[in-house]
Protein backbone atom coordinates (compact mmCIF):
# COMPACT_ATOMS: atom_id res chain seq x y z
CA UNK A 1 0.00 0.00 0.00
CA UNK A 2 2.97 2.37 0.39
CA UNK A 3 6.02 3.55 -1.90
CA UNK A 4 8.46 4.00 0.23
CA UNK A 5 10.85 5.26 -1.50
CA UNK A 6 8.45 8.32 -3.15
CA UNK A 7 7.78 9.04 0.44
CA UNK A 8 10.76 9.30 1.87
CA UNK A 9 11.63 11.98 -0.32
CA UNK A 10 8.76 13.57 -0.30
CA UNK A 11 9.57 14.03 3.83
CA UNK A 12 12.60 14.84 3.00
CA UNK A 13 11.61 17.72 0.45
CA UNK A 14 8.83 18.83 3.36
CA UNK A 15 11.58 19.29 5.99
CA UNK A 16 14.04 20.92 3.60
CA UNK A 17 11.32 23.45 2.32
CA UNK A 18 10.14 24.04 6.20
CA UNK A 19 13.75 24.67 7.34
CA UNK A 20 14.30 26.84 4.60
CA UNK A 21 10.92 28.99 4.98
CA UNK A 22 12.00 29.02 9.09
CA UNK A 23 14.92 30.83 8.18
CA UNK A 24 13.59 32.84 5.54
CA UNK A 25 11.10 34.01 7.93
CA UNK A 26 13.64 35.00 10.47
CA UNK A 27 15.82 36.27 8.62
CA UNK A 28 14.47 38.00 5.51
CA UNK A 29 13.78 41.88 5.99
CA UNK A 30 10.64 43.80 5.05
CA UNK A 31 9.56 47.56 5.53
CA UNK A 32 7.68 48.38 8.92
CA UNK A 33 3.97 47.78 9.03
CA UNK A 34 1.63 50.37 10.95
CA UNK A 35 0.96 48.56 14.38
CA UNK A 36 2.40 44.94 13.42
CA UNK A 37 5.53 45.99 13.22
CA UNK A 38 8.10 42.66 13.44
CA UNK A 39 4.97 40.42 15.10
CA UNK A 40 3.68 40.38 11.09
CA UNK A 41 6.45 37.41 10.88
CA UNK A 42 3.72 35.26 12.77
CA UNK A 43 1.99 35.52 9.92
CA UNK A 44 4.25 32.62 7.96
CA UNK A 45 3.30 30.21 10.82
CA UNK A 46 -0.24 30.85 11.84
CA UNK A 47 -2.38 31.75 8.84
CA UNK A 48 -0.91 28.24 7.27
CA UNK A 49 -2.35 26.38 10.53
CA UNK A 50 -5.19 27.46 9.37
CA UNK A 51 -5.06 26.44 5.90
CA UNK A 52 -3.58 22.97 7.29
CA UNK A 53 -6.77 22.49 9.21
CA UNK A 54 -9.41 23.32 6.41
CA UNK A 55 -7.62 20.77 4.33
CA UNK A 56 -7.22 18.27 6.74
CA UNK A 57 -10.60 18.72 7.41
CA UNK A 58 -12.09 18.45 4.29
CA UNK A 59 -9.70 14.45 3.94
CA UNK A 60 -11.41 13.76 7.29
CA UNK A 61 -15.15 14.81 6.13
CA UNK A 62 -13.82 13.03 2.35
CA UNK A 63 -12.64 9.79 4.01
CA UNK A 64 -15.77 9.69 6.23
CA UNK A 65 -18.15 9.59 3.42
CA UNK A 66 -16.49 6.87 1.66
CA UNK A 67 -16.81 5.00 4.71
CA UNK A 68 -20.27 5.26 4.61
CA UNK A 69 -20.27 4.45 0.73
CA UNK A 70 -17.74 1.19 1.21
CA UNK A 71 -17.39 0.18 4.99
CA UNK A 72 -13.73 0.17 4.12
CA UNK A 73 -11.98 -0.02 7.75
CA UNK A 74 -8.66 1.87 5.69
CA UNK A 75 -11.13 4.68 5.36
CA UNK A 76 -12.31 4.85 9.17
CA UNK A 77 -8.37 5.03 9.93
CA UNK A 78 -7.35 8.11 7.18
CA UNK A 79 -10.80 10.06 8.63
CA UNK A 80 -9.60 9.47 12.43
CA UNK A 81 -6.05 10.39 11.67
CA UNK A 82 -6.70 12.87 9.35
CA UNK A 83 -8.80 14.49 12.73
CA UNK A 84 -6.42 14.15 15.18
CA UNK A 85 -3.48 15.97 13.17
CA UNK A 86 -6.07 18.68 11.97
CA UNK A 87 -7.40 19.25 15.68
CA UNK A 88 -3.08 19.55 16.56
CA UNK A 89 -3.06 22.09 13.71
CA UNK A 90 -5.95 24.12 15.18
CA UNK A 91 -4.77 24.21 18.16
CA UNK A 92 -1.24 25.37 16.82
CA UNK A 93 -3.40 28.34 14.88
CA UNK A 94 -5.61 29.34 17.45
CA UNK A 95 -2.51 28.83 20.07
CA UNK A 96 -0.35 31.59 17.70
CA UNK A 97 -3.52 33.86 16.80
CA UNK A 98 -3.94 34.18 20.71
CA UNK A 99 -0.35 35.15 21.70
CA UNK A 100 -0.03 37.09 18.48
CA UNK A 101 -3.33 39.73 19.82
CA UNK A 102 -2.63 39.27 22.97
CA UNK A 103 0.88 41.52 22.85
CA UNK A 104 -0.31 43.44 19.74
CA UNK A 105 -3.68 44.82 20.21
CA UNK A 106 -4.25 44.39 24.09
CA UNK A 107 -0.74 45.36 25.47
CA UNK A 108 -1.60 46.82 28.56
CA UNK A 109 -4.90 45.13 29.18
CA UNK A 110 -5.80 41.64 30.30
CA UNK A 111 -7.41 40.26 27.44
CA UNK A 112 -6.49 37.11 26.25
CA UNK A 113 -9.68 35.89 24.41
CA UNK A 114 -11.36 38.23 22.05
CA UNK A 115 -14.26 37.02 19.76
CA UNK A 116 -12.52 36.85 16.81
CA UNK A 117 -15.43 35.46 13.91
CA UNK A 118 -11.92 33.21 13.31
CA UNK A 119 -11.07 32.25 16.36
CA UNK A 120 -14.48 31.05 17.02
CA UNK A 121 -14.70 29.29 13.85
CA UNK A 122 -11.53 27.26 15.06
CA UNK A 123 -12.87 26.95 18.49
CA UNK A 124 -16.24 25.42 17.15
CA UNK A 125 -14.07 23.17 14.70
CA UNK A 126 -11.91 21.92 18.08
CA UNK A 127 -15.02 21.28 19.49
CA UNK A 128 -16.77 19.04 17.47
CA UNK A 129 -13.50 16.96 16.95
CA UNK A 130 -13.47 16.71 20.33
CA UNK A 131 -16.84 15.29 20.25
CA UNK A 132 -15.57 13.16 17.62
CA UNK A 133 -13.12 11.64 19.16
CA UNK A 134 -15.94 11.06 22.39
CA UNK A 135 -18.41 9.97 20.38
CA UNK A 136 -15.54 6.94 18.67
CA UNK A 137 -14.32 6.63 22.55
CA UNK A 138 -18.15 5.27 23.57
CA UNK A 139 -18.96 2.87 20.42
CA UNK A 140 -17.12 -0.33 20.98
CA UNK A 141 -17.73 -2.18 18.38
CA UNK A 142 -15.06 -0.81 15.32
CA UNK A 143 -17.84 -1.18 12.42
CA UNK A 144 -20.17 0.32 13.80
CA UNK A 145 -17.72 2.70 15.33
CA UNK A 146 -16.47 3.77 11.60
CA UNK A 147 -20.21 4.27 10.53
CA UNK A 148 -21.52 6.07 13.56
CA UNK A 149 -18.83 8.51 14.02
CA UNK A 150 -18.66 9.20 10.03
CA UNK A 151 -22.24 10.36 10.08
CA UNK A 152 -21.55 12.53 13.08
CA UNK A 153 -18.29 13.71 11.32
CA UNK A 154 -20.42 14.60 8.24
CA UNK A 155 -23.27 15.96 10.09
CA UNK A 156 -21.65 18.31 12.34
CA UNK A 157 -19.81 20.13 9.69
CA UNK A 158 -22.75 20.95 8.08
CA UNK A 159 -23.14 23.84 10.62
CA UNK A 160 -19.84 25.15 9.93
CA UNK A 161 -20.76 27.35 6.46
CA UNK A 162 -23.24 29.57 8.33
CA UNK A 163 -20.48 30.95 10.71
CA UNK A 164 -19.19 32.80 7.95
CA UNK A 165 -22.42 34.73 7.16
CA UNK A 166 -23.17 35.03 10.67
CA UNK A 167 -20.43 36.04 12.92
CA UNK A 168 -18.81 38.74 10.73
CA UNK A 169 -22.17 41.10 11.15
CA UNK A 170 -22.03 40.59 15.29
CA UNK A 171 -18.43 40.76 15.77
CA UNK A 172 -15.73 42.87 14.92
CA UNK A 173 -12.46 41.38 13.53
CA UNK A 174 -8.44 41.83 13.75
CA UNK A 175 -8.00 40.08 10.52
CA UNK A 176 -7.90 41.66 7.26
CA UNK A 177 -10.25 42.14 4.96
CA UNK A 178 -12.92 42.27 7.82
CA UNK A 179 -15.09 45.41 7.08
CA UNK A 180 -12.87 48.94 8.35
CA UNK A 181 -9.65 46.48 7.84
CA UNK A 182 -7.57 47.09 5.25
CA UNK A 183 -7.26 44.39 2.81
CA UNK A 184 -4.99 41.47 2.88
CA UNK A 185 -2.91 42.63 -0.19
CA UNK A 186 -2.79 45.84 1.22
CA UNK A 187 -0.58 45.27 4.79
CA UNK A 188 1.44 42.91 2.84
CA UNK A 189 5.00 43.76 1.45
CA UNK A 190 5.83 41.69 -1.65
CA UNK A 191 8.92 40.10 0.41
CA UNK A 192 6.38 38.84 3.41
CA UNK A 193 4.55 36.71 0.39
CA UNK A 194 7.40 35.52 -0.65
CA UNK A 195 7.82 33.54 2.04
CA UNK A 196 4.32 33.27 3.16
CA UNK A 197 2.73 31.34 -0.05
CA UNK A 198 5.73 29.32 0.15
CA UNK A 199 4.95 28.07 3.92
CA UNK A 200 1.47 27.26 3.56
CA UNK A 201 2.93 24.28 0.92
CA UNK A 202 5.29 23.12 3.37
CA UNK A 203 2.37 23.14 6.46
CA UNK A 204 -0.01 21.26 4.13
CA UNK A 205 3.50 19.33 2.98
CA UNK A 206 3.63 18.49 7.11
CA UNK A 207 0.34 17.38 7.62
CA UNK A 208 1.03 15.16 4.49
CA UNK A 209 4.19 13.52 6.38
CA UNK A 210 2.56 13.59 9.48
CA UNK A 211 -0.72 12.19 8.50
CA UNK A 212 0.45 9.45 5.96
CA UNK A 213 2.90 8.35 8.72
CA UNK A 214 0.10 7.77 10.92
CA UNK A 215 -2.01 6.21 8.63
CA UNK A 216 0.65 3.71 8.28
CA UNK A 217 0.93 2.48 11.65
CA UNK A 218 -2.81 2.32 12.74
CA UNK A 219 -3.08 0.44 9.54
CA UNK A 220 -0.01 -1.99 11.23
CA UNK A 221 -2.26 -2.15 14.34
CA UNK A 222 -5.37 -2.83 12.94
CA UNK A 223 -3.87 -5.67 10.83
CA UNK A 224 -2.80 -7.40 14.60
CA UNK A 225 -6.32 -6.62 16.26
CA UNK A 226 -9.01 -5.39 14.42
CA UNK A 227 -8.95 -2.20 15.87
CA UNK A 228 -8.96 1.08 14.33
CA UNK A 229 -7.97 3.27 17.23
CA UNK A 230 -4.94 4.14 18.05
CA UNK B 1 -41.22 15.95 32.79
CA UNK B 2 -39.53 18.66 30.30
CA UNK B 3 -42.09 21.00 30.80
CA UNK B 4 -40.85 21.02 34.79
CA UNK B 5 -37.14 21.14 33.88
CA UNK B 6 -38.25 24.71 31.94
CA UNK B 7 -40.33 25.94 35.01
CA UNK B 8 -37.23 25.12 37.31
CA UNK B 9 -34.77 26.09 35.45
CA UNK B 10 -36.74 29.82 34.44
CA UNK B 11 -37.66 29.92 38.61
CA UNK B 12 -33.75 29.04 39.39
CA UNK B 13 -32.35 31.75 36.93
CA UNK B 14 -35.22 34.18 38.21
CA UNK B 15 -33.97 34.19 41.89
CA UNK B 16 -30.47 34.05 40.50
CA UNK B 17 -31.23 37.19 38.54
CA UNK B 18 -33.01 38.98 41.45
CA UNK B 19 -34.72 42.21 41.13
CA UNK B 20 -31.66 43.61 39.16
CA UNK B 21 -32.92 44.69 35.41
CA UNK B 22 -31.07 42.99 32.65
CA UNK B 23 -31.32 44.22 29.05
CA UNK B 24 -33.02 42.31 26.69
CA UNK B 25 -30.31 40.85 24.81
CA UNK B 26 -28.87 39.29 27.99
CA UNK B 27 -32.91 38.43 28.44
CA UNK B 28 -32.95 36.65 24.88
CA UNK B 29 -30.03 34.92 25.32
CA UNK B 30 -31.22 33.37 29.25
CA UNK B 31 -34.73 32.46 26.94
CA UNK B 32 -32.28 30.56 24.36
CA UNK B 33 -29.50 28.68 26.66
CA UNK B 34 -32.59 27.62 28.81
CA UNK B 35 -34.34 26.30 25.45
CA UNK B 36 -31.26 24.49 23.84
CA UNK B 37 -30.72 22.84 27.29
CA UNK B 38 -34.25 21.66 27.42
CA UNK B 39 -34.01 20.17 24.16
CA UNK B 40 -30.34 18.51 25.23
CA UNK B 41 -32.29 16.97 28.50
CA UNK B 42 -35.43 16.19 26.90
CA UNK B 43 -35.04 15.12 23.28
CA UNK B 44 -32.19 12.88 23.93
CA UNK B 45 -33.97 9.86 24.58
CA UNK B 46 -36.09 9.51 21.52
CA UNK B 47 -34.08 6.26 20.13
CA UNK B 48 -32.85 5.42 23.21
CA UNK B 49 -36.58 5.01 24.66
CA UNK B 50 -36.87 2.42 21.72
CA UNK B 51 -34.43 0.01 22.51
CA UNK B 52 -35.22 -0.12 25.86
CA UNK B 53 -39.01 -1.03 25.46
CA UNK B 54 -37.33 -3.18 22.71
CA UNK B 55 -39.19 -2.02 19.29
CA UNK B 56 -36.61 -1.18 17.32
CA UNK B 57 -36.50 -4.27 15.38
CA UNK B 58 -40.20 -3.71 15.11
CA UNK B 59 -40.21 -0.37 13.41
CA UNK B 60 -37.17 -1.57 11.69
CA UNK B 61 -38.87 -4.69 9.65
CA UNK B 62 -42.05 -2.80 9.63
CA UNK B 63 -41.53 0.99 8.79
CA UNK B 64 -39.08 2.46 6.40
CA UNK B 65 -35.91 4.72 8.01
CA UNK B 66 -37.32 7.77 7.07
CA UNK B 67 -40.51 7.39 8.20
CA UNK B 68 -38.95 6.78 11.66
CA UNK B 69 -36.81 9.86 11.67
CA UNK B 70 -40.28 11.82 10.18
CA UNK B 71 -42.03 10.71 13.10
CA UNK B 72 -39.40 11.48 15.45
CA UNK B 73 -38.65 14.84 14.32
CA UNK B 74 -42.63 16.24 14.25
CA UNK B 75 -42.94 14.65 17.68
CA UNK B 76 -39.83 16.35 19.17
CA UNK B 77 -40.51 19.63 17.31
CA UNK B 78 -44.19 19.44 18.87
CA UNK B 79 -42.22 19.05 22.11
CA UNK B 80 -39.93 21.70 21.71
CA UNK B 81 -42.99 24.28 20.69
CA UNK B 82 -44.64 23.53 24.03
CA UNK B 83 -41.05 24.21 25.76
CA UNK B 84 -40.64 27.37 23.81
CA UNK B 85 -44.69 29.02 24.79
CA UNK B 86 -44.01 27.40 28.00
CA UNK B 87 -40.56 28.99 28.49
CA UNK B 88 -41.40 32.23 26.89
CA UNK B 89 -44.94 32.41 29.21
CA UNK B 90 -42.58 31.99 32.49
CA UNK B 91 -39.67 34.21 31.15
CA UNK B 92 -42.41 37.34 30.72
CA UNK B 93 -44.15 36.51 34.19
CA UNK B 94 -41.01 36.19 36.22
CA UNK B 95 -38.82 38.57 34.64
CA UNK B 96 -41.48 41.33 33.68
CA UNK B 97 -40.61 40.68 29.56
CA UNK B 98 -42.47 43.34 26.97
CA UNK B 99 -42.78 42.05 23.58
CA UNK B 100 -42.51 44.70 21.22
CA UNK B 101 -42.80 42.38 18.38
CA UNK B 102 -44.78 39.03 18.98
CA UNK B 103 -45.48 37.85 15.63
CA UNK B 104 -41.28 38.05 14.52
CA UNK B 105 -40.97 36.31 18.21
CA UNK B 106 -42.89 33.46 17.48
CA UNK B 107 -41.62 33.18 14.69
CA UNK B 108 -38.25 33.10 15.49
CA UNK B 109 -38.99 30.62 18.03
CA UNK B 110 -40.66 28.31 15.01
CA UNK B 111 -37.94 28.20 12.99
CA UNK B 112 -35.51 28.23 16.19
CA UNK B 113 -37.12 24.77 17.32
CA UNK B 114 -36.99 23.71 13.27
CA UNK B 115 -33.38 23.59 13.27
CA UNK B 116 -33.10 22.52 17.11
CA UNK B 117 -35.39 19.81 16.58
CA UNK B 118 -32.90 18.52 13.37
CA UNK B 119 -30.22 18.43 14.88
CA UNK B 120 -31.04 16.99 18.35
CA UNK B 121 -33.06 13.94 16.73
CA UNK B 122 -30.40 12.51 14.30
CA UNK B 123 -27.85 13.52 17.41
CA UNK B 124 -29.57 11.24 19.24
CA UNK B 125 -30.08 8.47 17.31
CA UNK B 126 -26.08 8.11 16.93
CA UNK B 127 -26.05 8.57 20.80
CA UNK B 128 -28.41 5.38 21.02
CA UNK B 129 -26.11 3.07 19.46
CA UNK B 130 -23.53 4.37 22.47
CA UNK B 131 -23.08 1.82 25.04
CA UNK B 132 -21.41 4.73 27.58
CA UNK B 133 -23.79 7.39 27.03
CA UNK B 134 -23.73 9.99 30.10
CA UNK B 135 -23.26 13.53 28.78
CA UNK B 136 -22.73 12.21 25.50
CA UNK B 137 -25.60 14.57 23.17
CA UNK B 138 -24.52 17.88 25.08
CA UNK B 139 -21.02 17.34 23.77
CA UNK B 140 -22.11 16.57 20.60
CA UNK B 141 -25.11 19.20 20.36
CA UNK B 142 -23.45 22.07 21.48
CA UNK B 143 -21.04 22.74 19.21
CA UNK B 144 -22.92 22.16 16.17
CA UNK B 145 -26.01 24.57 17.66
CA UNK B 146 -23.63 28.21 18.08
CA UNK B 147 -24.73 29.33 14.95
CA UNK B 148 -28.28 28.78 15.28
CA UNK B 149 -27.52 30.19 18.94
CA UNK B 150 -25.90 33.73 17.82
CA UNK B 151 -28.76 33.99 15.19
CA UNK B 152 -31.69 33.23 17.40
CA UNK B 153 -30.48 34.82 20.57
CA UNK B 154 -29.69 38.14 18.21
CA UNK B 155 -33.51 37.84 16.26
CA UNK B 156 -35.24 37.26 19.68
CA UNK B 157 -33.33 40.38 21.24
CA UNK B 158 -34.27 42.11 18.30
CA UNK B 159 -38.44 40.70 19.30
CA UNK B 160 -38.16 42.37 22.47
CA UNK B 161 -36.79 45.57 22.24
CA UNK B 162 -38.66 46.91 18.99
CA UNK B 163 -36.21 48.84 17.40
CA UNK B 164 -36.01 48.08 13.28
CA UNK B 165 -38.57 44.69 13.86
CA UNK B 166 -38.63 42.91 10.64
CA UNK B 167 -36.45 44.39 8.58
CA UNK B 168 -33.54 44.77 11.23
CA UNK B 169 -33.15 40.69 11.61
CA UNK B 170 -33.38 39.35 7.58
CA UNK B 171 -29.92 37.88 7.37
CA UNK B 172 -30.80 36.41 10.92
CA UNK B 173 -34.23 34.89 9.62
CA UNK B 174 -32.48 34.02 6.56
CA UNK B 175 -29.80 31.99 8.91
CA UNK B 176 -32.13 30.24 10.86
CA UNK B 177 -34.37 29.20 8.14
CA UNK B 178 -31.36 27.98 5.98
CA UNK B 179 -29.62 26.21 9.68
CA UNK B 180 -33.03 24.15 9.25
CA UNK B 181 -33.60 23.30 6.02
CA UNK B 182 -29.60 22.03 6.00
CA UNK B 183 -30.08 20.26 9.09
CA UNK B 184 -33.34 18.13 7.99
CA UNK B 185 -31.83 17.33 4.56
CA UNK B 186 -28.53 16.21 5.97
CA UNK B 187 -30.42 14.32 8.73
CA UNK B 188 -32.22 12.25 6.10
CA UNK B 189 -29.88 11.72 4.02
CA UNK B 190 -27.75 10.06 6.87
CA UNK B 191 -30.32 8.65 9.08
CA UNK B 192 -30.09 5.28 7.32
CA UNK B 193 -26.92 4.40 8.23
CA UNK B 194 -27.52 5.01 11.71
CA UNK B 195 -30.59 3.19 11.91
CA UNK B 196 -30.23 0.11 9.92
CA UNK B 197 -27.67 -2.18 11.32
Amino acid sequence: MVNVKRYTVVRNLVFGWLTVILLAGFLLNFPKINILEHTARNLYFHVPMWFTMMAAAFVSGYHSWKVLQTGDPLRDIRALQAARVGTFFGILGITTGIIWSRFTWYVGTDVWWNFDPRQIMVSIQLLIYGGYFVLRSALDEPGKRAKISAVFNLFAMTALPFLLYVIPRQMESLHPGAEGNPAFSQITHPVMRLVFYPAIIGFVGLFWVLYTQRVRVAWLKYRVTQDSEM
Amino acid sequence: MLLMFVLSSLFLIALAVGQEPISEPLKSALLWVVIMFSAAIGLGRSFIAEQERGTVLLLQLNVRGSQVLAGKLIFNFILLTAVDLVGLGMFSFLLDLQIEHLSLMLVVLTLGSIGLAGATTLLSAIIARASNKGPLLPVLLFPMLIPLLLSVVRAASEALEGGMGWSGVQTELATITAFGGVVLTASFLLFEYVWTE
